[in-house]
């Protein structure tokens, strides 16, 4: 009468009714975790925002001039063109050969 | 099955009585009964299949359909700005929505309208208390601050007033102020853009699908604010009603500054009719005067009529022609070269040369160049140069650029083209577009002659523009001073200036709008201590734009290789 088949089936569809509630509990409980994650992401996205917004507004030119001027420097001060460096190598480049001209002018004075 | 069995009862029944001892009979009961119980069991299976098969169904549409119960997407939109942030050549933020709430009341939630007046007078003494009083008697819903930051929100809330109620809302923040209120425009309180950029480029800052991209501008932020700043102070110094500035790559078109005056903070809202608040630079349509000289220069080069160093000879003090009468400010030796014409800004001289020209060659010119059309650029504020009518004289005025007017941003862009090699740009706002490609107006030797001529307008003894020689940038440029177009009370002094002038990168147009000659400043003018002997632009504008290259010129070459090969490796080989 009770067919091994029908057994079979009959075990599989109460594993599935079991299973089915407990998966779609955990399911829900990692979507709540889930869901509180990306509010705090939310959250942290929108003071990283304002953070910007803040930085951007207290570093544009305006208020660091008028910081200096606290400080006593009325004016940004423009930069000589001898001392605007493509990068880092041209400028110890170039402070060897000064430091190697220094070198030899005080030779030429110990000589004389 | 019953059917059948019934049908073989009356086959083998022999007699009534005895049926139910028949061995076929006794079998066919049993037989009947199993398939009674078979039935039941399909049944009862069926019964439970069905509700497996609903309550699978209900899970899936549940799992599959009904998203609303942890949808991540509707918090994310909740959370999500409506404009994308704009920002400038180097990543400096400029504008940029932040979430904000204004607060309302609900009168009809208040239980003790007295105790909440004096909660409100002692926690926020700045609110208008009478107002809100009056509000409050109408009994309706009223906002009693708008554009309120998360402390204000916590202060309000901590009253502890369920009919304090907060509205969330995007607010727009412009990190500058009032640095680029002409250039980026502003938007309404429900976040449409109504002016400038923010206007032009409305859908494309509400793009979903590019919300984390900002829009990049070419301005560059610090050159802007270097540029405002002695704008405003040169303002102040020649009593100028006001200014503009404009800095563009004279290769790629870039506007790396844009600066009006005066201007207004955007952060403010408020309506503004006062003509003198309009954008200048693109909007505003003036008689550039001599500026247009450099234009006959080139076309008469252009058309081998003449080369730099060609004398004109004989050149009258005066023409007549019709009512008018060509003269110059100041008595100049009566053979010219070519140079010399355009370093003295001779008018008689610039007239004769485009008498040489002609009217249909010079007129082509200005059809090809767009300078009489609506100008090219990413704004809606654009002005309308008045239509030409070719009468007489026409040609000879407009050869030192009078009774031609256009805008700044077009005689800016026209002048990059002069001196690029030639060929025609379009300025524009937008970093990382495609360059179009663009017509060649002047051959590359004639815009190499060119540039040699307006280095000499700043670099010799008798140039018009030598206030702006910075040290080390090889400016070039070429002055105009004139009457605003249909008021002559108006006086606009302008100067374009390039640099560097062997291979020009930068153009910069400064404009004075009525300046006034300033007694007490004294000028080093070629080494020597003066003051200002008139009010040409010579004296005003031409002084500014030195002051601006001298402090913009080393943010401007810190990345050109040329510049640096030129001025800091040699310099010490």
């Amino acid at each position: 009468m009770f067919k091994p088949k029908f057994i079979i089936s009959a075990f599989t569809i109460i594993i599935f009714l079991i299973t089915t509630p407990l998966l779609k509990n955990e399911t829900r409980v990692l979507e709540k975790k889930i869901l509180n994650l990306n509010l705090k992401i939310l959250s942290k996205k929108q003071n990283l925002n304002e953070a910007q917004l803040d930085y951007h507004y207290i570093t544009s030119p305006t208020l660091i001039e008028k910081k200096l001027s606290v400080i006593g420097f009325n004016n940004y001060q423009p930069i000589e063109y001898s001392k605007i460096f493509f990068s880092i190598t041209d400028l110890t480049k170039i402070q060897n050969k000064i430091s190697n001209l220094d070198n030899l002018n005080e030779k030429k004075i110990e000589k004389k | 099955m019953r059917k059948k069995s019934k049908k073989n009862n009356n086959i083998n029944q022999t007699s009534f009585y005895f049926e139910d001892f028949l061995e076929t009979n006794k079998k066919n009961k049993i037989f009947k009964k199993s398939s009674n119980f078979q039935d039941r069991i399909y049944l009862l299976f069926f019964f439970f299949f069905s509700l497996i098969l609903i309550f699978s169904i209900k899970i899936t549409h549940i799992a599959l359909i009904k998203k609303d119960t942890f949808n991540l997407e509707k918090q994310n939109t909740q959370f999500s700005l409506l404009r994308r942030d704009i920002v400038d050549r180097n990543g400096i933020l400029i504008s940029r929505n932040i979430n904000t709430y204004h607060a309302a009341v609900d009168p009809k939630l208040i239980r003790d309208k007295k105790n909440f007046l004096i909660k409100l007078r002692v926690n926020f003494p700045e609110l208008p208390i009478n107002e809100i009083k009056k509000n409050l008697k109408k009994n309706k819903y009223f906002r009693i601050k708008k554009r309120i930051d998360e402390v204000e929100k916590d202060r309000l809330w901590a009253l502890g007033e369920k009919a304090i109620k907060f509205e969330p809302f995007q607010a727009r923040m412009y990190t500058h102020g009032d640095l680029f209120s002409h250039v980026i425009g502003q938007v309404d309180y429900d976040n449409y853009g109504i002016s400038g950029v923010e206007k032009y480029f409305d859908k494309e800052l509400k793009d979903k699908n590019l919300k984390d991209k900002p829009l990049k501008l070419t301005l560059d932020s610090n050159i802007q604010y270097i540029i405002n700043k002695e704008l405003n102070s040169a303002i102040e110094t020649f009593q100028a009603t006001g200014g503009g500035a404009l800095l563009i790559n004279v290769n790629t078109g870039d506007i790396l500054s844009l600066v009006s005056l005066p201007n207004f903070n955007i952060n403010h809202r408020a309506t503004i009719s006062d003509k003198k608040y309009i954008n200048k630079i693109s909007k505003g349509v003036y008689e550039l005067g001599s500026i247009f000289k450099t234009f006959t220069i080139a076309l008469a080069i252009e058309h081998r009529l003449v080369n730099r160093n060609t004398v004109v000879k004989n050149i009258p003090k005066k023409i007549k022609c019709s009512i008018h009468e060509i003269t110059d400010m100041k008595e100049h030796p009566k053979n010219l070269t070519v140079e010399e014409i355009l370093v003295r800004s001779s008018n008689v001289g610039s007239a004769v040369l485009a008498k040489k020209i002609g009217e249909e060659k010079y007129k082509s010119f200005i059809k090809k160049t767009k300078l009489t059309e609506n100008p090219e650029i990413e704004l809606e504020e654009v002005g309308v140069p008045h239509q030409l009518k070719w009468n007489r004289c026409k040609l000879e005025t407009i050869s030192y650029g009078h009774g031609i007017t256009t805008t700044p941003l077009q005689a800016t862009a026209l002048y990059a083209a002069m001196v690029n090699g030639g060929r025609l740009i379009v300025p524009s706002l937008i970093k990382n577009r495609k360059i179009e490609k663009k017509d060649k107006i002047i051959s590359s030797s004639t815009s190499e002659e060119l540039r040699g001529i307006l280095r000499k307008v700043v670099n010799s003894k008798i140039g018009t523009a030598s206030l702006a020689d910075q040290d080390g940038y090889f400016v070039g440029g070429k002055t105009g001073t004139a009457e605003s177009y249909g008021n002559k009370k108006n006086r606009i002094n302008s100067f374009i200036s390039i640099f560097p002038t062997y291979k020009p990168d930068y153009s910069l147009f400064i404009m004075l709008e009525n300046p006034q000659i300033n007694k007490n400043l004294i000028y080093n003018y070629r080494g020597v201590k003066t003051k200002a002997p008139y009010n040409t632009s010579g004296w005003n504008s031409v002084y500014v734009a030195g002051k601006i290259i001298e402090k913009i010129g080393p943010i401007l070459a810190i990345n050109s290789k040329e510049f640096t090969d030129q001025y800091v490796v040699e310099k010490f080989n």
